[in-house]
């Protein structure tokens, strides 16, 4: 969303540190929101293992991937040989002058490097230090290790998307790290406002596998009362009817409609030939309607498969019902009226490009511009300098050693 | 501890529930003939009334609820009132009060509206998700249980936690406009990146992943489980030794990951013949054991006694005066803070609590919250 015009007051994260132990895409993702709010994100990078969110067709001249211009941009990056304990030694420093610690490896990889909660709470009882690995860092699966899909899966989204008898049914995205980032955010957000008055950080373990759980809440609770496994409605609605997607002319063209009141439901007799239908009695209520939805779907089939999806689009929304054709990745980038989610941003190794930006605004506040992700390792010295106040003799030393690459 | 008033519909009332999860106190003000959520199916005990609705119970836990009618000029005071000591108003647009009246009465108060609602199916549509969702060769579909709408409001959660963060350092309220269309455009970012980058268009792929290659669910001997292959040195010879299987084995050049993404439909089929001599349990317990990664495929009701979700407390045992013995969804957030939402309010249940602490007469009260 575009910034207040009137903007004075400095964004929400100004002036917090957050030290990004992050791969991939859920924790990135947690992290660009945090930066787009006005937190200094520092990525802990490594040259052995270059990070990207997902394999991209376009690759950059210094190796980032598409992906990774997008989910890092408005971070810095140091690299740092963790493996090393001289590079743990390092982390360790730069996260005692941090406000944030955030990695999603898996439970037990942090320890490891000597870097978990407890040892780094030692030297900064501030610190909001937050692991969000897949499925938690106690109970019986804390060691299971999983992508989106598993989490698409496990948490039950396949099985309540789709009609009845319908195989597992996903989306062809990585929604799952979205909906763990997201829950991430809030949960710092929210440790950060507690921080002010009891000057406490905290550890905040969250598991992916229950931001997912969370999302079908309401039918896991359906099914822990009744004891059955709650129906798949499709596209249809419980309360109203008709409601679906519909072909349309030409391959794989569809358009989606919701008729919520009776006035809708004859308006959409009148304009698909069914004018007798508003006085039959298995259509007169919405209950009426839901037990015969087969047979108006047949009806609105017919009808559509007479028109492009914009025109059934254009049709339905003159009578005054709800129609939205489905609209294609190309359609929504491409068409005026939608896409308002994504801005093009300068960015230096392609000139400019386009990005997500928050889909929210806050009034009286500026929110800092997007800026270029970074190459591994660019802004190592200038971070040392800056948060440890490292001299140039050391910085040196660090950069013999390799241990900052 | 804050006090949120909730006046959403499906696009925000999880974001009032995390709030309340973090252990703020929530007020639901609902009209006195209840409101949306209260009807939504399925409902417990297939009781079909104001109280029983999943929706109800699930994503109103641990708030409050009052009722008004704030058509009415005593509605309206007394949602004043209410909004006077409060921190939070987050409601959906168009707003029951003036937002510049909300600042007016009280000038640190946050307040996140929710813009551009629409009926949930058409705004998946046009928001390209549903191009991304369901198979290939039959109609595509929304996310069900409501998901979209759901993860809409997590956006309305970090949306008023910000707004907070910023009230609480400059000491004015803020006005937060949270938008479900740019929200949901939001989450096909993934497919935006390489739409924009090189052209491709990302479309739905039934049971299958489309990022990484050999990724998806597959029919087994008793339900469904996912697979993900990730692509790293030595993994794929590691996989192939576990399945065994000789028309994968015989071509080598599946060891490339530009070449497992060439021919994934080939490789999901061979694992899908592969896979239906086992059980969830075997699949799954093996392929952690080395490492890749796999879960089972799990309906809500086997959920309920997952056994992740009760070590962590995202689950507890509950013992209901209604409904008996049950495990109780408490919430992600909740399970990170070890805390248990309370059971969701009736409708007008904290009428007399709430509004007797803003010094209502009964008499004034009871015109006020019983409509008309």
């Amino acid at each position: 969303m575009p910034t207040d015009a009137q903007a004075t007051l400095p964004p929400p994260l100004a002036a917090i540190r957050v030290l990004d132990f992050t791969h991939v895409l859920a924790g990135p993702f947690c992290t660009r929101l945090l930066a787009d709010l006005g937190a200094d994100v520092v990525r802990v990078e490594s040259s052995k293992h270059p990070d990207h969110p997902w394999p991209s067709t376009f690759v950059s001249e210094d190796g980032r991937h598409a992906s990774y211009l997008n989910t890092n941009r408005s971070k810095r990056s140091i690299a740092i040989d963790l493996k090393n304990e001289a590079g743990q030694k390092i982390a360790a420093r730069l996260a005692a002058v941090s406000d944030v610690v955030i990695e999603n490896f898996s439970a037990g990889v942090m320890a490891r490097l000597e870097l978990d909660y407890e040892r780094l709470k030692a030297t900064n009882l501030k610190l909001i230090y937050v692991s969000m690995s897949g499925y938690g860092h106690d109970g019986p699966r804390r060691n299971w290790t999983s992508m989106n899909m598993n989490l698409q899966g496990y948490s039950g989204l396949m099985m309540v998307t789709g009609a009845e008898g319908d195989p597992p049914t996903a989306i062809s995205n990585s929604w799952n790290d979205y909906i763990g980032g997201l829950h991430a955010c809030f949960a710092i957000l929210q440790a950060i406002d507690q921080r002010r008055k009891s000057d406490q950080g905290r550890f905040i373990d969250l598991s992916q596998f229950e931001c997912s759980a969370a999302m079908i809440g309401s039918l896991l609770l359906s099914s822990a009362v009744n004891r059955t496994v709650p129906s798949r409605r499709g596209n249809r609605s419980d309360r109203h009817a008709p409601q679906g997607v519909y072909a349309c002319v030409g391959t794989d063209n569809w358009c989606s409609l919701c008729a919520e009141t009776d006035d809708q439901w004859n308006a959409l007799t009148r304009l698909i030939g069914q004018e007798r239908w508003g006085s039959d009695r298995r259509f007169y209520t919405a209950a009426d309607r839901l037990q015969n939805h087969d047979e108006i779907d047949q009806a609105i089939s017919a009808w559509t498969k007479q028109y492009s999806s914009k025109e059934v689009e254009d049709r339905l929304r003159a009578v005054g019902i709800s129609a939205d054709r489905v609209r294609r990745i190309n359609e929504v980038i491409d068409s005026a009226d939608s896409g308002t989610a994504f801005s093009r941003m300068a960015e230096r190794r392609v000139g400019t490009m386009l990005t997500t930006t928050l889909p929210f605004s806050l009034s009286s506040v500026t929110l800092p511009a997007s800026r270029s992700a970074p190459s591994l390792g660019e802004h190592g010295v200038e971070v040392l300098r800056e948060w440890l106040k490292c001299s140039e003799a050391e910085i040196a030393e660090l950069k013999r050693r390799e241990v900052l690459q | 501890m804050l006090r949120v008033i909730d006046l959403t519909t499906l696009t925000g009332a999880y974001a009032a529930r995390l709030f309340a999860e973090q252990g703020h106190e929530v007020i639901r003000v609902e009209s006195p003939e209840g409101d949306e959520l209260r009807r939504l199916a399925p409902f417990l005990k297939e009781q079909r009334d104001l109280e029983h609705s999943a929706y109800h119970q699930f994503l109103n836990a641990g708030k409050k609820s009052v009722t008004l009618d704030v058509a009415s000029r005593e509605g309206q005071n007394l949602l004043l009132d209410l909004l006077r000591q409060a921190d939070v108003l987050v409601a959906n647009c168009p707003l029951p009060v003036d937002e510049e009246l909300c600042q007016a009465i009280n000038s640190k108060l946050v307040v996140t509206k929710i813009i551009d609602d629409a009926p949930e199916l058409c705004a998946v549509a046009r928001s390209g998700l549903m191009s991304l969702t369901g198979h290939p060769d039959r109609v595509p579909v929304t996310l069900g249980g409501h998901i979209p709408e759901m993860a809409v409001a997590t956006y309305v959660a970090v949306a008023t936690a910000a707004a907070l963060l910023v009230r609480n350092s400059s000491g004015r309220g803020l006005i937060a406009t949270v938008s479900v269309r740019e929200s949901l455009e939001s989450f096909i970012e993934q497919a935006m990146v390489e739409y924009s980058f090189s052209g491709t268009i990302t479309e739905r792929r039934g049971s299958k992943g489309a990022i990484t290659a050999v990724s998806g669910a597959l029919p087994c001997k008793d339900g469904h489980w996912v697979i993900s292959q990730i692509h790293r040195a030595g993994r794929w010879s590691t996989f192939l030794d576990w399945v065994q299987d000789p028309e994968l084995s015989a071509d080598p050049s599946l060891a490339e990951e530009a070449n497992q993404h060439k021919r994934r439909d080939f490789i999901m089929e061979r694992l899908h013949a592969w896979a239906k001599r086992f059980t969830k349990t075997e699949l799954v317990e093996e392929a952690q054991r080395l490492h890749f990664p796999a879960s089972p495929v799990s309906t809500p009701l086997d959920l309920v006694n997952d056994p992740q979700l009760l070590a962590r407390g995202f689950l507890t045992e509950l013992d209901h005066p209604e409904f008996g013995t049950i495990n109780f969804p408490h919430g992600a957030i909740a399970s990170v803070l070890g805390k248990q939402l309370g059971a969701a309010p009736q409708l007008g249940e904290h009428n007399a609590e709430i509004f007797a602490a803003l010094n209502y007469a009964t008499s004034k009260i009871g015109r006020a919250t019983a409509g008309k």
